[in-house]
């Protein structure tokens, strides 16, 4: 191969190359964070979902102080309508305005309900994954980059109680933690929830403790604690906060179930799953809308929490080309 | 050699090229339309391959060479990618007018390509002697047991010890270099007319590299197939190849054959490639490289897109987007500096330059 | 490949044990029991409740009681004796070589305190329809899925695609049982051309699994099948709305994956013809996660069932479990959750056999 010197006086020096006024490079320097966060304002879906989400927590919030929900107040039943009257825009009659229309037996507004409601149900929603993403994370982190027999011992406990049903686990220690109060429910999420997570956090423990910067960290020195805390988690934090997203989905539904089946919050603190669970019996009669609402705001937040949760990991993740 | 030209040289042909000649691009675009614009990932290519040539297609990361051999095959993603220009004669027949069924024919039976990655580039499902087969039995007209031998006869011919037993092995049980010698057994099992290789050795050790690259030059040798060779690296290039195209962002900017192009580097661009690369000669000197970065395909320079990086630029580079001017000395260069008007500055280029003994 | 079959299986003994013993653990902690609702009435003495206690054997320490359950310990036997069976051979050992011939181990699952009935016998009528149920619906939910997801990725950002996914968005958020609940509001309910619920119709069909039912599907089996699929097009169509949603997406971002790796353009390059490329190439790789997740989906049915049954009046497992709950049924709910551990378990087992079936790098024994 022929070289062809253009001699040192030619030869740019670093300072040049850096200094290079190029025509339109602009070198923005972006932490990860700030990537992400752009990608998830372009993703029509992710940001329907945010307002969706956030506005149902607004109305969790705002909601109770507008409309108060006072258990003891029961107006005179009105016998011609012990079931209940349907919404106004149903029956065409507006004198009481009723959006959503009543409940049977003791005629309570709908609308109030479901508002009053969105305060507990998102409470425990929230309260509950989050125990759970730190238990789980914490529990996953450890089996996942020790490895070996602790991994081994770990995790099996973590499959044997996967095998059991958490329906039923929750059922049981309903009881044992007293009856019906809102935190006994979300403490019972909280700390069944874990599982799934901390399956997820090991398996990315494991491949991740194989990174080259595991080893640099290692050979400069650093402990075991400092490498999990703040080399290997952050980088393990998207797909968690993923799942976490969609564990409050799945804590919602989880705690309407329960109540619909009787074991959850009671009714005198409204939750969606217990107006729901109060409505069975006068849904076959008719009275479609008193569960159908609750539902609905059910439908609705969970909706929007995938809608982000769906935004977050397209956002999140380093190879798409979104 | 270059059809797209003006000053002074034959007009752009019209209709198949001579016979002689078997890969022929002309005016070849291919652009994606992303989120934050279109990405002009070629923009008017032209070169052709005669009849068991060998020609390689130089340039860096994010240049269009890749993109230019997957046009050829068609094997754009057509949502974000679309061919929107050019022609593509290949033994006599337009390859972007065919209609699909024809095109399948041609591909893996008369144009073979392989590919940068062998790790990734088998299906880890199925066994080597699978993959093989099918290739043979679409192109082919055997039975399987016909194919079998094919397939056991192309992994002798790219030098697998032990053919019976590969051909019903994963991929996963074989080393990088392996398997791409498999790619290549698999390439050329048809007989193909032409070989593209997209970056065949990148991912290989230095040592299989060597071993890859002297088994694609003796096949060739053997079979008298076309070597159509993607490649960022010079030193390749300049052992394997007659002709060679540099591409500078989705454009030719030089073109000719090896000692042309290697030696003469006309242009910019490959003069500082070429010194950029280290060597005894430069002992003692510091490296030269290309100041500045590859351009912001959304955002390109309104006149040559290698001017913000040139040593050589003037105003006209600014303004006007240089046109492929054919060299008296052989071969062509997209440069201003070769325009007759600059003959002044010309004088100055060429005492920039010192040959020195390799 | 058998050692495999053989080794995966050994190892999902340790967790059955735990498994049971934590359930059982669990559910003899939790405060109440089946003589609480004995708590209630005056006229039963603590004598007799007692006596109620002892019979069942629930004045043991649990770890006793979870033994004597297994079918380990000799619920006649005193002390250290408890291991021994009645002739004198440590209980666990099978009957005929004179092990003992209560608990588990020996096929023994206890009786019902509710209402006296074996537990197998309990279990049993129970778990046909519940099987009837499920069934159908995972071979629906399955299919479905499996199809939907390849034609969306095949067909990315067709028509088919946009409407998969606001599908999947819509039905992955609606809860199983308020859509059950809508469901019937309008078929059974306002529109009434489904029934309220129910397997089947009790004025002219005779008790499912009953001697005369069999008589009656033998000589009008059409009517039998079609009163059968009147009552199950609903629960069928709550439990695989939702599963579907998921596992479609799931299937299409399975094949999406497959369609971008290197190897499928590669097979497009030697001139593979595009379906080839999609079943062969794509699919047979896309084929890896789709199986384990939907393996790991199999436990979601059962739980999905205890929601629909209930609903529904569906006579089955989910139901069964949930009034053992109530009831605080000891030996029902045990033999509940260990029969559906053990689907459970043999579930993941078929997953990981079929996984290793399907992908030639991961190796056997």
């Amino acid at each position: 191969m022929v070289e062809h010197n253009l001699g040192d006086e030619h030869a740019p020096t670093i300072e040049e190359i850096e200094g290079v006024a190029d025509y339109e490079v602009q070198l923005e320097s972006l932490n990860q964070w700030q990537i992400a966060w752009r990608r998830f304002k372009r993703h029509r879906l992710a940001v329907i979902g945010s307002v969706l989400f956030i506005g149902m927590c607004l109305v969790a919030i705002l909601g109770p102080v507008i409309f108060p929900y006072n258990f003891l107040d029961i107006k005179k039943p009105d016998v011609l309508v012990f079931a209940g009257r349907p919404p106004s825009w149903v029956s065409g009659d507006f004198s009481p305005f009723l959006l959503m229309g009543e409940t049977a037996r003791f005629q309570r507004d709908v609308f109030t309900l479901v508002i009053n409601g969105a305060r507990l149900s998102l409470i425990i929603g929230v309260g509950s994954t989050v125990i759970s993403v730190v238990i789980g994370a914490l529990w996953g982190g450890i089996a996942g980059y020790f490895g070996g027999i602790l991994d081994s011992v770990m995790m099996r406990i973590v499959d044997s109680l996967l095998a059991v049903p958490i329906l039923f686990l929750i059922l049981v220690f309903s009881r044992f933690l007293g009856r019906g109060s809102w935190v006994t429910v979300l403490l019972i999420f909280g700390f069944f929830g874990w599982l799934g997570i901390a399956r997820l956090v090991r398996s990315l423990f494991l491949s991740l403790r194989e990174e080259q910067f595991v080893d640099a960290a290692r050979a400069v020195g650093v402990s075991d604690q400092r490498i999990i805390i703040r080399h290997i988690l952050p980088n393990a934090l998207s797909p968690i906060i993923v799942s976490a997203t969609l564990g409050v989905a799945g804590v919602i539904v989880s705690e309407a179930f329960v109540s619909f089946l009787g074991f959850g919050v009671d009714p005198n603190t409204p939750t969606w799953g217990n107006i729901l669970s109060n409505s069975l019996e006068f849904v076959n009669q008719g009275n479609w809308w008193w569960a159908f609402f609750p539902g609905l705001a059910i439908v609705i937040t969970v909706l929007g929490i995938n809608f982000m949760g769906d935004g977050l990991r397209d956002a999140l993740d380093p190879r798409s080309r979104a | 050699m270059t059809i797209e030209s003006t000053y002074g040289s034959r007009p752009a042909r019209v209709g198949p090229p001579p016979s002689d000649v078997l890969l022929e691009v002309r005016g070849l675009r291919t652009y994606f339309k992303v989120l934050d614009g279109t990405v002009k990932a070629v923009d008017g290519v032209d070169f052709s391959v005669k009849r068991g040539g060998r020609l390689a297609i130089v340039g860096e990361s994010g240049s269009g060479k890749s993109v230019t051999a997957l046009t050829i095959m068609r094997l754009i993603d057509q949502p974000p990618g679309q061919i929107v220009a050019g022609e593509v004669w290949f033994d006599g027949r337009d390859l972007l007018t065919l209609p699909i069924s024809e095109l399948r024919k041609i591909r893996g039976g008369e144009i073979a390509m392989i590919f940068q990655e062998p790790m990734t580039s088998l299906n880890p499902v199925l066994t080597i002697g699978d993959q093989i087969m099918e290739a043979v039995l679409l192109h082919q007209d055997v039975a399987k047991s016909g194919a079998r031998d094919i397939a056991i006869r192309s992994l002798t011919d790219v030098g697998i010890p032990a053919p019976e037993r590969r051909v019903a092995q994963y991929p996963h049980e074989l080393s990088g270099g392996m398997r791409q010698r498999v790619m290549i057994a698999m390439a050329l099992s048809c007989n193909p007319k032409l070989l593209i290789a997209d970056e065949p050795t990148t991912a290989l050790d230095v040592t299989i590299q060597r071993q890859i690259l002297e088994l694609i030059k003796e096949i060739q040798d053997r079979t008298g197939t076309g070597l159509l060779l993607i490649t960022h690296d010079l030193g390749v290039v300049a052992e394997t190849v007659e002709d060679v195209v540099v591409m500078y962002a989705g454009r030719v900017v030089e073109q000719g054959t090896v000692e042309e192009v290697l030696l003469g580097a006309r242009h910019p661009y490959t003069r500082g490639l070429l010194n950029s690369i280290p060597s005894k000669g430069k002992r003692g000197h510091r490296l030269a490289p290309i100041r500045g970065t590859v351009p912001n395909p959304f955002r390109m320079p309104p006149g040559c897109t290698f001017e913000p990086r040139c040593p050589y630029a003037w105003e006209r580079c600014v303004q006007e987007e240089p046109a492929l001017i054919r060299l008296g000395s052989g071969g062509a260069s997209r440069c201003w500096i070769h325009d007759p008007s600059s003959r002044a500055r010309l004088d100055g280029y060429d005492h920039d330059t010192e040959v020195l003994p390799t | 490949m058998i050692r495999f079959i053989i080794r995966r299986s050994l190892e999902t003994i340790p967790v059955l044990f735990i498994t049971s013993f934590m359930i059982y653990g669990i559910l003899l902690i939790a405060p109440g029991g089946p003589e609480a609702r004995f708590a209630l009435n005056p006229r039963i003495t603590q004598a007799q409740i007692e006596a109620f206690r002892h019979r069942w054997g629930l004045d043991q320490p649990i770890p006793i009681q979870y033994c004597r359950w297994l079918g380990a310990c000799n619920p006649d036997g005193q002390g250290l004796g408890i291991f021994i069976s009645n002739s004198g051979v440590p209980n666990f050992l099978p009957a005929f070589i004179g092990g003992g011939d209560n608990g588990v181990l020996h096929g023994d699952l206890g009786f019902s305190i509710r209402d006296g009935r074996p537990v197998t016998v309990a279990i049993g009528d129970r778990i046909i329809p519940t099987l009837i149920l499920a069934g159908t619906a995972y071979v629906i939910w399955v299919t479905v899925a499996f199809l939907s997801g390849i034609i969306a990725a095949v067909r990315r950002y067709g028509w088919f695609d946009s409407f998969l996914t606001v599908f999947s968005y819509i039905g992955f958020s609606l809860p199983t049982f308020w859509l059950g609940l809508m469901l019937l509001t309008v078929f059974a309910a306002q529109l009434k051309i489904l029934p309220a619920g129910g397997m089947w119709t009790t004025r002219d069909v005779p008790i499912f699994g009953s001697a005369e039912y069999w008589a009656f599907a033998g000589a009008k089996p059409l009517t039998a099948i079609i009163d059968l699929a009147r009552h199950l097009i609903l629960p069928v169509f709550t439990l695989v709305v939702v599963s579907i949603a998921g596992d479609s997406r799931f299937v299409r971002a399975a094949m999406i994956d497959s369609l971008n790796q290197d190897y499928v353009r590669t097979a497009r390059a030697k001139g593979v013809a595009e379906r080839s490329v999609i079943i062969k190439h794509a699919l047979r790789n896309a084929l890896l996660p789709i199986i384990t997740n939907i393996g790991l989906e199999i436990p979601f049915l059962f739980t999905g069932a205890i929601v629909t049954e209930t609903i529904f009046s569906w006579p089955g497992m989910g139901r069964g479990f949930i009034e053992a709950t109530t009831a605080f049924d000891y030996p029902v709910l045990m033999g509940i959750l260990v029969v559906t551990a053990l689907l459970v378990v043999l579930a993941n087992l078929v997953a990981d056999v079929l996984y290793a079936v399907v992908d030639p790098r991961i190796t056997y024994g």
